[in-house]
């Protein structure tokens, strides 16, 4: 382990133990596909081990974890080259009406989030998944902001639209 | 607010090329650089060092793959202390010759927003394609690449940003609790 | 809050990866160990058999294949910008 590394607080197992689930996660709700996720996960955290010399801070390596986390994700997802179509009959049927939090629903949103295109799709991952701000996610994905806001609301109404047809909203909740 | 300016698709185009087309006279920018990288590798030495390259790392494979057919490469990568250090008057021995019958400029991407600008020619000989000049500019650094010799763009593409750490500033604010 | 953006949040939270990951990744990044006697062993043989013509080679093969990964990293980052961009753009 390099000196340099460790003095910067980057021991790698603790680095995959404390970020394993943030790079897991970024490939698995892009491809939606576990076993792939895996792969992908793994050779970021092998990239990460061929470059920690260069790591300055665990904050930088959480960082760069997210962002090569994504780089790999979306490679992965062109050589599949293939997305996801999820026709709404193939969607389990809905509850009759779904409650907040009910799982049919967030397999739903998943599943919905995975049929959108590659530069929206990993907008929606960065922003409900990480949290980021669209201009953290611009810097990330090297797009616009504006592209990156664009992307959310575009992506946001086709969302809502598809639910509020089938009965699913604010006004859908019971009780 | 962020200008593109697109004039043609980087597609996945095998090139092909003649040795070193145009000559690297950056002199202007070296002397305002604080740190200067020159990296100048003909056939022999691409061949020989691909040789050394493992075939089992994914990125390093790929590298192996894209220089099967390259005749040579030849980067100059400048840093500077300072955003004003240098100026688009530096670069114009380099982009007069690319102003040639031979180049066409494929692409340019620039951005008001963050100064990067990116212009991509290739070198052209009757029906064939060949020769790849890359000018790539911010605030604080310029790089000028040179590549003689068949490179898969695409995988070019690829490979950036994979290899060592791509440009990530430690953020200031807290991170997620994990 | 909006009810949406909620249950997006709810949606797309972190999962753990399968058990055993991170002890599968840290067991294949560790370099592998030899016991000590092979290295002595294979030591002996590299300053016997190599010779200094041959670890010379390997030193400058090294540092030719350091020179064409930087190259390569300064070519293609710029590369990638632009391709980023173009698919930003068509989608």
């Amino acid at each position: 382990m390099p000196i340099e590394a460790v003095e910067a607080g980057c021991d790698f197992r603790a680095l995959v133990r404390q970020h394993q689930a943030m790079v897991f996660s970024i490939a698995l709700h892009f491809l939606r596909d576990r076993a792939s996720a895996e792969e992908v996960a793994q050779e970021v955290f092998f990239s990460l081990h061929r470059n920690l010399r260069q790591i300055e801070s665990p904050a930088h390596a959480a960082a760069w974890l997210r962002k090569v986390a994504v780089q790999r994700s979306i490679d992965e997802g062109r050589r599949r080259s293939r997305r996801p179509q999820v026709a709404l009959e193939d969607v389990a049927e809905p509850a009759a009406r779904f409650t907040p939090g009910d799982p049919l629903l967030s397999d739903l949103l998943r599943r919905l989030v995975a049929t959108l295109p590659e530069a929206p799709r990993m907008v929606m991952v960065l922003r409900y998944q990480e949290d980021l701000e669209p201009s953290e996610i611009a810097t990330v994905l090297e797009m616009p902001v504006a592209t990156v806001k664009s992307h959310l609301q575009r992506s946001l109404a086709m969302l809502r639209g598809k639910l509020e047809r089938r009965g699913v909203g604010e006004s859908g909740w019971t009780g | 607010m962020k200008s593109i300016l697109i004039l043609a698709c980087l597609a996945a185009l095998p090139v092909t090329a003649a040795p070193q087309q145009f000559q690297l006279n950056l002199d202007a920018v070296a002397a305002k650089a604080s740190e200067h990288v020159d990296v100048s590798l003909s056939a022999s030495t691409l061949q020989f060092a691909a040789k050394f390259l493992d075939g089992n790392d994914p990125d390093e494979a790929k590298v192996k793959k894209l220089v099967a057919g390259i005749d040579g490469i030849y980067v100059r990568h400048f840093e500077f202390k300072s955003e004003k250090a240098w100026s688009q008057a530096d670069l114009e021995p380099v982009r007069a010759q690319l102003r040639g019958p031979e180049w066409s400029k494929i692409v340019g991407v620039s951005s008001s927003e963050d100064g990067e600008n990116v212009d991509v020619w290739l070198r052209t000989s009757g029906n064939k394609t060949i020769g790849v000049a890359i000018i790539a500019t911010e605030p604080k650094e310029v790089t000028v690449v040179n590549i003689a010799g068949t490179i898969d763009l695409e995988t070019l593409s690829e490979l950036g940003g994979h290899f060592g750490v791509p440009k990530v500033k430690a953020p200031e604010k807290p991170q997620k609790p994990e | 809050m909006d009810w949406l953006e909620d249950e997006l949040r709810r949606a797309l939270s972190r999962q753990d990866p399968p058990d055993g990951f991170a002890e599968r990744v840290l067991a294949r990044s560790r370099p592998v160990a030899f016991p000590a006697r092979r290295w002595v062993a294979a030591a002996a043989m590299v300053v016997v058999a190599a010779g200094a013509a041959g670890a010379w080679r390997e030193h400058r093969g090294n540092q030719a294949k350091q020179e064409l990964l930087l190259a390569v990293r300064l070519a293609s980052v710029p590369v990638h910008r632009v391709q980023s961009q173009i698919r930003g753009i068509s989608q």
